[in-house]
């Protein structure tokens, strides 16, 4: 019995796996081969092309923008997140519903809407076609994600334990240090990794106010079906950064300091 | 080192309600208080409050000299031990315990070296490198004991750190607070809802009873004199017997009982263990329910009239249900209480009122 089940949870895990790594594989083969007809396993002819391609100035440039604006959005994401979370967390709204609902509508809609709203008031502001129009149209769909995600490690708990700081002395950065941060870091590595990856693959809103400016989702999108070796390429330096991240915060969660 | 406590005229109103009704507690310095209460009482409330934790509407708190008015938790050298241990868990046992000399700003070497004495204090030498997360829950509240001792605090708090531990447990970390507050001579306030506990632990008792202190002094004042049925009741004195007072008698069932003072109405309380179940004379009783408890037997008597009184008594001893026996309550175990309104005219024959059953 006991056999059986480990066998199934094997196979399990196998098929997830699989399930994974095969569209990855195949975007790796992909990316080093200039021929890979259908029907073939093995590409017929492995070479460069799709890399050399995919590393031109303008998708160096859109990696640069597109990991400047994610960085920005979640930094201000996680200084506006934090005390939002906090008053939410802690219950100390009569009506939290209401303002997570307000929050959270731009979600109800595609990204390319929400931010084709936002362009009316940039271009009004003077601010059309800036990073920081960038910037805040990334913003409004990442702070609910992590509004919502470090919700969960404000509330009671983290009250105590900060009370315990304050009785013992410590002053508010040492709270914050010693007692706050630990406490909230597998939360905070959650947050962090969803907001970065929300706004790293944003596509509508980048397209909707971005002026031009290039993005990396946008760069992509016209290879997938035109040139599919530079699309694999690019998915691939796509792919670089999340994983860093993912990584950087399943550290940040499961490993001691 | 040591200094002492004192409320005047405390009240917290966080809301529409006020929680704490001016309070006024004293604890002498180097000394033990233990303040007890139901749940909701306000106990905790005082605490926070003493502590900073809960703002005051009125009312002063001084510590020594000292005005604990406007003053931040950070700065009043109060340690406080909570009914959750409060551990940081990413720390080690060692520097958890020296969290407030690292406050303070101590050196690592120095700090370590303090936390080490106060956990060898707290019997946990052996745990010091260990992470806290592994350790049993007596072991983190003597943890949080040993943090609460560690930066040589003004004034200790404990909120019923014993409230979530077994029996054995409890009674050792009890003999344990006591030994090391005495050795540090550190003036010390307990929450406790523990009758038994408090007495045991507290040279100065308080009952709190819905955000006022209704009676305090010593222990035994209070568990033996009760100054009404409020505190009888609490402290176990569930017979509460009103009557009516002539030539130093009152009557009770088909006899009398012995009571000081003058004529007139009055309320005594006595306590179910001094009820003397099996006297030579005394007053003839029913045994209407006797309810074994271990280390005693609880009896409900039948008094006639609709009287009841409630004993305890030793197993060997005890009558079964439905026994007739005759019982005597000492002059001494009668306690006639000062402040309590005595039955209205016309209620008489005395009216026994049936006390809530206590563990």
């Amino acid at each position: 019995m006991v056999a059986e089940r480990t066998l199934l949870s094997r196979v399990t895990a196998a098929l997830l796996a699989a399930a994974f790594a095969l569209p990855l594989a195949a975007l790796v083969v992909r990316a080093f081969a200039d021929e890979w007809r259908a029907p073939a396993v093995v590409p017929q002819q492995f070479g460069l092309r799709g890399v050399h391609e995919a590393f031109s100035s303008m998708s160096l440039e859109a990696f640069g923008n597109s990991l400047l604006v994610a960085v920005l959005t979640l930094s201000a994401a996680l200084a506006l997140g934090w005390p939002a979370a906090r008053v939410l967390g802690e219950r100390r709204l009569r009506r939290p519903g209401l303002i997570f609902g307000v929050l959270a509508l731009p979600l109800l809609v595609p990204s390319y809407a929400t931010a084709t709203g936002l362009t009316e008031w940039f271009l009004r502001f003077g601010l059309a076609d800036s990073l920081l129009a960038l910037v805040l149209a990334h913003l409004v769909l990442v702070l609910p994600y992590v509004v919502v995600v470090l919700l969960a490690g404000f509330g009671p708990a983290l009250r105590d334990l900060e009370e315990m700081g304050d009785v013992h002395g410590l002053s508010r950065p040492a709270r914050l240090w010693l007692v706050t941060l630990p406490a909230l870091r597998p939360t905070l590595a959650a947050a962090a990794l969803l907001g970065f990856l929300v706004s790293w693959s944003e596509y509508g809103s980048s397209l909707a106010v971005g002026g031009g400016r290039p993005m990396l989702p946008l760069v992509l999108l016209p290879f997938v079906g035109s040139d599919p070796e530079v699309a694999a390429a690019l998915a691939l330096l796509f792919l670089l950064p999340a994983v860093a991240a993912l990584v950087a915060a399943t550290r940040a969660v499961w490993e001691p300091l | 080192m040591s200094e002492e406590l004192r409320c005047r005229a405390l009240t917290v109103a966080p809301g529409a309600t006020a929680i704490l009704r001016g309070v006024d507690l004293t604890v002498p310095a180097g000394t033990r208080a233990v303040l007890v209460g139901p749940s909701g009482a306000g106990k905790t409330t005082l605490l926070r409050a003493i502590a900073g934790l809960q703002e005051i509407a009125e009312g002063d708190i001084h510590v020594g000299e000292r005005s604990m008015r406007g003053v931040p938790p950070q700065r009043r050298r109060i340690a406080y031990v909570f009914q959750e241990p409060r551990l940081l868990g990413h720390l080690d046992v060692l520097d958890n315990v020296a969290l407030p000399l690292r406050a303070q700003g101590a050196g690592r070497s120095e700090r370590r070296a303090a936390a080490r004495e106060r956990l060898d204090e707290v019997g946990l030498a052996g745990l010091a490198g260990r992470r806290v997360q592994g350790l049993s829950g007596g072991e983190q509240q003597r943890v949080a004991l040993a943090r609460a001792l560690c930066a040589r605090p003004r004034l200790l708090l404990l909120d019923e750190p014993l409230a979530s531990l077994d029996p054995g447990r409890r009674a050792e970390l009890r003999r344990l607070i006591a030994r090391v507050q005495a050795e540090h001579e550190i003036t010390t306030l307990m929450v406790s809802h523990d009758r038994a506990e408090a007495a045991e632990l507290a040279q100065h008792l308080a009952l709190m009873i819905e955000g006022r202190i209704v009676q305090q002094g010593d222990p035994r004042c209070l568990f033996e004199r009760p100054a009404s049925a409020v505190v009888a009741r609490f402290f176990g004195a569930t017979n509460i017997v009103q009557g009516r007072v002539r030539d130093g008698w009152m009557a009770l069932g088909g006899g009398a009982i012995a009571v000081d003072g003058p004529d007139g109405p009055a309320t005594v309380a006595i306590r179910p263990e001094h009820v003397c179940v099996g006297a030579a004379a005394g007053v003839r009783a029913t045994v209407a329910e006797a309810l074994y408890r271990g280390t005693d037997v609880h009896l409900g008597l039948d008094l006639g009239n609709g009287q009841r009184l409630e004993a305890s008594c030793p197993v060997a001893r005890a009558p079964t249900a439905g026994a007739r026996v005759t019982i005597a309550v000492a002059a001494d175990h009668v306690w006639r209480m000062p402040g309590e309104a005595a039955a209205p005219a016309g209620r008489s024959p005395a009216h026994v009122r049936d006390g809530s059953h206590s563990t």
